[in-house]
């Protein structure tokens, strides 16, 4: 069974953010380019699988864990993260003309890549920590003409079948979908492996293909040409500037200062 | 794109309150692009939810009280939005952005080849043409993003961006026909609820987050709920609550977790590090309650009251019950 996680590069979320007033654009430089963490989980869930299906009795051929990526061919260094965490192989999809894709272009341009590459499942994240859209994994699974089993914090695949317990705002649901699939995760999977030292020394001998968007051969176009959303302006956040800091005596004064203050803001 | 259209999220009967937020904004966009503001609700339960729609400014509530929206996964929902849409013609459409939301916005965009954005605090049109305002990299940058070569527009709204306006204006009812010649794959076989989950944390109007400094599960039935159900709002957490394993990860709050923006987060032994932040600082008002006066919410938050949570918390209850017996 071959297993796909398809995961995005953003700028770190801990690193200042500043915009050039000149040019209206982000400042990158300085700026580190991480695994989105949503996508950490994915690959663990995808690891788990694969030993899960290993240590099944009458496992037939073992399981493979191969690491998705459109991004810049910057992106190797932080895939080799990915394969130090344990998966076996990395594709990366990268070339100038995807740049400005927007979701439906990532989508598109995504699911044809995957369909090269082959897949029995592919696992993502169930956001990205830039964006914080989520319109990815649903739009990808209806490209790959798949199931979309999305928010799933337990996969299990039998009989060529998957079910996967997907979370709700109020618990979960038990689903189940024939293979080949999509499957997004949450945090509830498992918390990301640290990468091994062996993990770490194994990675530097795993491959990363390269795929450019010729050999796509898509038939419309992606990147800021074909991209249906153009970021016209970018503004700094208001500033929330410090507030009050009062010491409570007790408890009971802790909780009046409270109740006057959002009595004042006409919040009771 | 001229008509808007609105998908209803509801469950156990009850409409999602961001649903009337969504209907408020429909009926503006379409005012101003010059279409129709149309609802779309599906599933159990859809025919008994239309009156309740028409006490919000809509043209057309379409529904379709079909089983099959329920027993498979998104897939019959996605048919029914994208049939709307088609006859609606070129449109924009309206989602909450909650877990469904999200999935079918990311379903629609590629059925309709559409033109997303996603977690939306503002939309203006301009000329005939539409940009969506959202918050990004953690709320560091605010962008407006135009839409462009694209019959169809699909938007996830952050809920409580928004103000719901009630007013119907004689909304139309029509049954949407059931899509000819489809089977589903991905079947629900049985929904778990999960008692200490919460309904609507994203949009609840006031948030108590429990962090580290509760000190374990117990605290958040006995001390925030009862200070949520004063308020009429929700429970939220920080990762290392929900890490513990004190609550679900439902009720998480922050960069990976749920983003909310109610007009009251009261944050109740929780440090504020950047990564929980990011999902509550649109709050309208902001209250920390620390026993530590140079934790980070300080920097941010409205009122830092330092003290002992569990000496304010049942006191600020009490005083906010009494409020309310009052009024
Ligand atoms: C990639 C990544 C993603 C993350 N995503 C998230 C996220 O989505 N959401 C999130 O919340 N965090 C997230 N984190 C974790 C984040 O960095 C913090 O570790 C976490 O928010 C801390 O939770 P806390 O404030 O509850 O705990 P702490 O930082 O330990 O704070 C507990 C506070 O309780 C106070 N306290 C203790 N006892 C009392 C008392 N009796 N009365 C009053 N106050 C008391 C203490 O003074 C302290 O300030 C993420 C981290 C990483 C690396």
């Amino acid at each position: 069974m071959k297993i796909v996680v398809a995961v995005k590069l953003v700028p770190d979320a801990n690193a200042e953010k500043r915009i050039d007033s000149e040019t209206k654009r982000l400042v990158r430089t300085g700026v580190e380019t991480v695994l989105n963490p949503f996508d950490e989980y994915a690959i663990e869930g995808a690891l788990q699988l694969k030993e899960r299906l290993a240590a099944a009795p009458g496992s037939a051929e073992p399981a493979t864990v191969t690491v998705f990526s459109m991004a810049p061919e910057s992106a190797r260094e932080v895939l080799r993260k990915a394969l130090a965490m344990g998966a076996d192989d990395a594709v990366l999809l990268t070339d100038a003309g995807l740049q400005g894709s927007d979701v439906w272009a990532t989508a598109y341009a995504v699911a044809a890549a995957l369909k090269k590459v082959g897949f029995d499942l592919v696992v993502t994240g169930g956001l990205a920590d830039d964006g914080n859209t989520g319109g990815v994994p649903g739009a990808l699974a209806e490209y790959l003409g798949v199931p979309g089993l999305t928010n799933a914090r337990a996969i299990e695949v039998a009989d060529g079948k998957l079910k996967v317990q997907r979370e709700t705002d109020t618990g979960y649901q038990v689903v189940t979908g024939p293979m080949p699939a999509l499957v997004s995760v949450t945090m509830a999977i498992g918390e990301p492996r640290y990468a091994s030292l062996k993990g770490i020394m194994g990675a530097k001998k795993k491959t990363i293909t390269t795929i450019s968007l010729a050999e796509l051969g898509l038939d419309r176009a992606v990147g800021s040409d074909g991209a249906k959303t153009e970021v016209r302006e970018l503004a700094a956040p208001p500033v929330r500037g410090k507030g009050r800091i009062v010491e409570a005596s007790d408890g009971a004064q802790g909780a009046q200062v409270i109740f006057d203050y959002l009595k004042e803001k006409k919040l009771v | 794109m001229k008509n808007v259209i609105v998908f209803v999220e509801h469950s156990g009967g009850q409409t999602r309150k961001v649903t009337f937020e969504l209907a408020t904004q429909a009926r503006r966009l379409a005012d101003a692009l010059g279409g129709e503001a149309r609802a779309v609700v599906l599933g159990a339960g859809a025919q008994a939810l239309v009156e309740q729609l028409k006490a919000y400014p809509l043209d057309v509530i379409a529904y379709a009280e079909d089983p099959d929206v329920d027993t498979f996964l998104l897939d019959p929902a996605v048919d029914y939005l994208v049939a709307v849409a088609q006859s609606a013609g070129p449109s924009v459409v309206l989602l909450p952005n909650t877990m469904l939301g999200r999935d079918l916005a990311g379903r629609l965009t590629a059925r309709l080849g559409a033109a997303m954005a996603g977690d939306v605090t503002g939309i203006e049109v301009d000329g005939g043409s539409v940009a969506c305002v959202s918050p990004k990299l953690g709320g560091k940058v605010v962008t407006t993003c135009a839409f462009k070569n694209a019959d169809y527009g699909v938007v996830t709204i952050r809920p409580n961006s928004f103000t719901a306006t009630a007013g119907g204006t004689g909304a139309r009812t029509a049954q949407i026909e059931k899509p000819a010649g489809k089977s589903y794959a991905m079947v629900v076989e049985r929904n778990v609820e999960e008692a200490s989950s919460e309904l609507g944390l994203e949009e609840a109007p006031v948030v108590i987050a429990g962090g580290r400094g509760m000190g374990g599960p117990e605290p958040f039935t006995s001390l925030l709920k009862p200070l949520a159900n004063a308020f009429g709002g929700a429970v939220g957490a920080s990762r290392a609550a929900a890490d513990a394993g004190w609550v679900p990860y439902g009720l998480q709050i922050g960069q990976t977790g749920k983003t909310v923006s109610p007009q009251l987060y009261i944050g109740v032994g929780i440090s504020g590090a950047i990564q929980h932040k990011v999902g509550m600082q649109t709050a309208g008002t902001i209250v920390a309650v620390n026993k530590d006066g140079t934790v980070p919410m300080g920097d941010f938050a409205d009122l830092l009251v330092v003290g002992d949570l569990f000496t304010i918390v049942p006191e600020l209850t009490k005083l906010v019950e009494r409020a309310k017996a009052q009024a």
